[in-house]
């Protein structure tokens, strides 16, 4: 049944300390779609997406990606990660970056096509301590998706990019979904939840509600995503 | 200039310290233990153990000895004959006395001549022996009229009278460089894959623990062999550091040094959220390792509470390997050196082992 699913996350329970990072969450990501997780900071968003990508064990329930049940090391072949901060070797240059990504993954292939797509081509040999933050973004982006992914995962890519860049993005995420990617995207900035297939909204560890915009705001009852989530939250507060 | 600015820079700075309760446990606990472990060395160390060997047909020899026994300036017992050289090699003596049969008669013509055999490694142990032998000569000499000649004939088991203090920590400090140096990179060096990310990165992809550190540990001796190779080169060429041995045994052990201060290096790296902390490992790591590793005192001679502790430090062994091939001109049949070798190495596996396990992550 996981099968038509790129992720299924059946009942995930993530304590670190005292604190309840996730709190028995279930969801599913269907392939090819671009999926959103939506909430405040601390909601628990970034703890689920290490979750999917293998680098928190959950002390509860199960993740299953691409099919393959974690811990599972071979289907990390598939997965591309972004992380928040631009992971990346500010020693080397933007292509000294993609190549050692690339051959990680065994697709020194791939890094001509990744840097075309974030239109990184003419600044390839610059060294990426000296490039601005939007460059070291899309480097940061280009290298999450080097080695083809069939899943991309993609914490807060658009935190500190301005709202030009933040339109090429998601055009690029846009064009990766096309050809049959699965995209999850964290976020909290809501005109960015509009352009998800479906959305889940995240607060306190939980998923508070599920659906496609449309649906989330007739859930709620309101015209825009911004008081539907501020609604949804605070009913569940309450 | 406002006072109002810099008081505010001045209570910034203590209000920083007062979070980082490490730091400040360093600022004050290091300058104790590290200028309490020397003052215990310093003050703590055992004199030099001498052996005698009284062959002397008429009475100086005996008395000779005696006075030399009660000497503050070294521990002097009795020995037979046939031991001296082998206790010489096993590092039990530094050195040991002969008193020739004739020794009586040839001070009757003024000039004293008694045999001194030293190990001949460290060049500084020659000294308080010979002070030790002149003093108790001097106080057998005084019942004797008219002036007395005073001329030790001394003979080097290894190496030989031109070896000076350069040599004898020349030797040790090819291999100290490497270790040290090799050990604050890879720290900065993995520090910096964590706090940038990257690592959380490699993490999530198909990179087994085991490459990471491989990977590192590599590329590192890589620059450590070149490092090497240029010390070596320095110290020998340059320098004129006495080489009795083969240069490539030197570089072997260098090279496993360089291994082991890699994996010490990921493996303490986990241990320091800033590059900060990590460079606080140097006074905690590196200083006692350098006090204790036999550079400066021989662990023959340490206080007897510290010496098990040097026993565990790789760093000792490296330093014995090197001067036993450098100054003793060990090869590989030398079974001291085949052990020193062995328990660096030892040093290495466990080190990979702890290096590896905390890059912990849930997928292998």
């Amino acid at each position: 049944m996981s099968e038509s699913f790129a992720v299924d996350v059946q009942g995930v329970e993530k304590r670190f300390g005292g604190i309840k990072a996730l709190d028995g969450v279930t969801l599913q990501v269907r392939k090819g779609e671009i999926y959103g997780l939506l909430g405040p900071n601390g909601a628990g968003k970034t703890t689920l997406i290490r979750a999917i990508v293998g680098l928190v064990a959950p002390d509860a329930g199960t993740v299953t990606v691409l099919g393959r049940k974690l811990p599972n090391l071979d289907v990390l072949r598939d997965v591309g990660y972004m992380t928040q901060q631009a992971a990346l070797y500010p020693g080397l240059s933007v292509e000294e970056n993609l190549r050692f990504f690339a051959a990680i993954y065994g697709v020194e292939d791939g890094v001509q096509a990744a840097l075309e797509l974030v239109d990184l081509d003419k600044r390839k040999d610059s060294v990426v301590a000296t490039i601005s933050g939007g460059m070291r973004q899309r480097c940061s982006l280009a290298v999450a998706l080097v080695h083809r992914p069939h899943l991309l995962l993609l914490d807060e890519p658009t935190v500190g990019v301005d709202p030009q860049l933040r339109v090429q993005f998601w055009d690029y995420f846009r064009r990766m979904a096309d050809s049959g990617t699965t995209i999850i995207v964290s976020s909290h900035v809501m005109d960015e939840a509009e352009r998800c297939q479906r959305l889940g909204l995240i607060q306190y560890g939980r998923l508070l509600a599920e659906g496609s915009p449309a649906d989330i705001r007739a859930q709620a009852g309101t015209q825009n995503l911004e008081a539907a989530f501020l609604a949804l939250a605070g009913e569940k507060e309450a | 200039m406002s006072v109002h600015r810099v008081a505010a820079i001045t209570r910034r700075l203590l209000q920083g310290f007062r979070r980082d309760r490490r730091t400040v446990a360093l600022l004050f606990v290091a300058p104790i233990v590290i200028l309490g472990l020397l003052g215990y060395l310093m003050r703590g160390s055992s004199v030099p153990a001498v052996g005698v060997i009284n062959q002397d047909q008429g009475p100086l020899g005996a008395v000779v000895a005696d006075s030399l026994q009660h000497s503050s300036l070294v521990s002097a017992s009795a020995i037979s004959v046939t031991d001296g050289d082998s206790k010489l090699k096993d590092g039990s003596l530094v050195a040991y006395v002969v008193f020739p049969p004739g020794f009586s008669q040839s001070a009757q013509s003024r000039v004293i001549a008694p045999e001194v055999h030293v190990e001949g490694t460290q060049p500084s142990a020659v000294a308080p022996v010979l002070a030790a032998l002149q003093q108790a000569l001097a106080s057998a000499a005084s019942r004797a009229p008219g002036a007395i000649r005073f001329a030790p004939k001394v003979t080097y088991l290894y190496a030989g009278a031109g070896l000076d203090s350069l040599d004898y920590f020349g030797a040790a400090a090819i291999g100290l460089i490497v270790f040290f140096l090799v050990f604050v990179i890879t720290i900065v060096s993995f520090l910096n894959e964590r706090s940038q990310g990257t690592l959380e990165r490699l993490m999530a992809s198909p990179l087994r623990r085991g490459e990471i550190v491989l990977g590192y540990m590599i590329g590192f001796t890589v620059l450590a062999l070149i490092q090497a190779v240029e010390v070596l080169v320095f110290c020998l060429g340059v320098l004129k550091v006495h080489n009795d041995g083969n240069v490539f045994l030197i570089f072997l052990i260098e090279a496993l040094m360089a291994i082991v201060a890699v994996n010490l290096g990921i493996f303490l790296s986990m241990f320091a959220r800033t590059e900060f902390q990590a460079v606080q490992f140097i006074p905690l790591v590196i200083v006692p390792q350098f006090l204790l590793s036999g550079i400066l005192f021989p662990v023959s001679s340490e206080p007897s509470l510290l010496q098990p502790v040097s026993n565990v430090l790789p760093l000792t062994y490296a330093v014995n390997a090197l001067r036993d091939v450098m100054l003793k001109g060990a090869d590989l049949s030398s079974s001291s050196l085949l052990l020193d070798i062995g328990v660096v190495t030892g040093f290495v596996v466990l080190l990979i082992a702890a290096g590896t396990a905390t890059l912990r992550r849930r997928i292998a």
